[in-house]
């Protein structure tokens, strides 16, 4: 176990020291900042808006940035160490190939987490001393699922990684995944819907299929108590699903897919021939 | 017959070793024992099986046959016996961005060393006043020290050193042939892979040759040589045909029964040796 907290440090040291870490984390107190600050401008004002307001502007923006962080940073680590010639030097160690993935994806996913705290923490404070409807609490949830996705993607990105001959292939791997869970599987779901009139029941099961949506839906859950945005999926998720199921099942969801890709990586890792 | 495995005590005892990547058969049935103590060179062309050998030996990949390492077998506990091995890779490969001290650092924490073996280890590499210096501003043999010293931070008693020199001047080599000779001298087991020559007579205790996956020589420097029939003369032709140069010889009534160009690969040469059949040392010109 004292590898793995040693290969998560490094990780974390190493990505602290890097540009990317302060680039990410410096876009994401920007735009959480610009989102607030022009949303009031459409509604006839210029000024900050609310914590409330804020998060459900903030919600498409990170459903999009976050995963593509996590996804194309993971699949960089096994990859691209296959690539230095570090992985064999690093496996030659007195450690188990698990202990070297976990590691790397600990510290891989708390780094990522790090950035992204830091850039909601320092737009969450600016907001709060501008407005005076503060509602922190939901801010902060809104925050932990954006938290939860990284760890899933990062987790799907390593898992990329582990199969690709090169960091390229990984990073092309990566962005093809992150295009269709961010934009093709909306598109599909949304023809499915149309073509077939698929019921509530059939649409929960196939929102489980895509982390993103699972996060989407969770938060709309939390900020929205109507769920009207969610239209007759709202609907059917308040009057037969009930919001506390489907808190429920949209969570035990998440957390499947957080402890998936990792395994799964694990998994592939140890049968490579690295 | 053939002695059990770890009957006798070796540092590494390999037997029936086999490794193919998909269809391709990398070492073919490589049996081998190293004492404790002695100087090992791995001889061989591209592809022969050299760094595939090692990578099994640290157990990083599966592979068929068994493989003790200080008596500790490395399929079924791989990770005690890395313990007993100090790898140094062809490219070393430490992070380009972290300071000297901060890379042996690393390592010791990953072998569960004491941080006052950094010290030791900057020291022995004659790199202390390297400490703060980024792995990246190194001079290649500034880096293969580092690389050796990082091996040697838990002090292990077998060392595997992957083409140590192939990358370095004459003189950082001549610096590795004497750190690799002290090394031996304080009764480490040391296997290295290399296809460079110089110094190598003085450096290993026994040569293992590969050829196509599959062990053509395993024995000593006096042994090969002793296998090499005849004295050998190199003649360097500045570009003159080799045919002309033989017909000369024969003009002037001298016996050309053996030439064998100086151009070749010396590795070919060694398996050449190697054979005991003399009709297969062929003429070459």
């Amino acid at each position: 176990m004292n590898a793995v907290i040693t290969l998560a440090r490094k990780e974390v040291r190493e990505a602290v020291n890097s540009t990317w870490l302060i680039a990410y984390a410096v876009l994401f107190t920007l735009l959480a900042l610009g989102l607030s600050y022009l949303g009031e401008r459409n509604l006839g004002s210029v000024g900050f808006e609310n914590f409330s307001r804020t998060t459900a502007s903030l919600l498409n923006l990170c459903l999009l940035l976050a995963p593509l962080a996590a996804l194309t940073l993971g699949s960089g680590a096994i990859a691209g160490d296959r690539e230095r010639g570090t992985l064999t030097y690093l496996l030659s160690q007195p450690l188990d190939r698990w202990e070297l993935l976990i590691g790397k994806y600990l510290g891989l996913a708390a780094s990522i987490a790090l950035a992204t705290t830091l850039g909601f923490g320092v737009a969450g404070v600016v907001i709060a001393l501008q407005t005076s409807a503060m509602d922190l609490g939901t801010y902060l949830l809104f925050l932990a699922l954006v938290l939860a996705l990284i760890v899933v993607m990062t987790g799907i990105g390593l898992a990329l990684s582990v199969v690709s001959k090169s960091r390229v292939q990984a990073l092309g791997l990566a962005m093809l995944v992150w295009f269709v869970v961010a934009f093709v599987f909306d598109l599909v779901l949304i023809g499915m819907v149309s073509a077939t009139s698929m019921h509530g029941g059939g649409l929960l099961a196939a929102l489980l299929l895509n982390p993103i949506e699972i996060v989407r839906v969770l938060a709309i859950i939390q900020l929205e108590p109507d769920l009207q945005i969610l239209g007759p999926f709202g609907s059917y998720l308040l009057e037969r699903v009930g919001r506390t199921n489907a808190t429920v099942i949209l969570s035990a969801a998440l957390l499947m897919w957080m402890a998936l890709p990792v395994t799964v990586a694990a998994w592939l890792f140890e049968s490579r021939e690295d | 017959m053939e002695a059990p495995l770890a009957s006798v005590r070796h540092a590494v005892s390999v037997r029936h070793l086999s490794k193919s990547y998909g269809s391709t058969r990398v070492l073919d049935d490589v049996s081998f024992d190293v004492r404790p103590g002695t100087c090992v060179a791995l001889l061989g062309g591209n592809g022969a099986g050299k760094t595939t050998t090692l990578k099994c030996l640290l157990g990083v990949v599966p592979f068929q046959g068994d493989i003790e390492v200080e008596g500790v077998p490395v399929q079924s506990r791989g990770k005690d016996a890395r313990r007993q091995i100090g790898y140094v890779p062809q490219i070393p490969a430490v992070g380009e961005q972290d300071t000297c001290s901060d890379a042996l650092s690393f390592i010791a924490e990953l072998r569960s060393v004491g941080a006052d073996r950094v010290g030791w280890a900057l020291r022995m590499a004659d790199l202390t006043a390297q400490a703060r210096m980024k792995v990246g501003e190194l001079s290649g043999g500034m880096r293969q020290r580092l690389a050796l010293a990082a091996a040697l931070l838990s002090d292990p008693p077998v060392l595997l050193l992957d083409e140590p020199a192939s990358s370095l001047d004459a003189h950082s080599r001549r610096e590795l042939h004497e750190m690799i000779a002290r090394l031996r001298g304080e009764g480490r087991t040391i296997i290295l892979s290399t296809h460079v020559l110089d110094h190598l007579e003085r450096l290993a205790d026994q040569l293992l040759i590969l050829d196509r996956g599959r062990l053509a020589f395993d024995g000593s420097v006096g042994e090969l040589s002793s296998r090499v029939r005849g004295n050998r003369l190199v003649v360097n032709l500045n570009g003159n045909s080799p045919r002309d140069f033989m017909q000369a010889l024969l003009v002037a009534g001298i016996g050309a029964e053996r030439v064998t160009s100086a151009g070749l690969p010396w590795e070919e040469m060694l398996l050449a040796a190697s054979t005991s059949d003399p009709a297969t040392q062929e003429e070459r010109s």
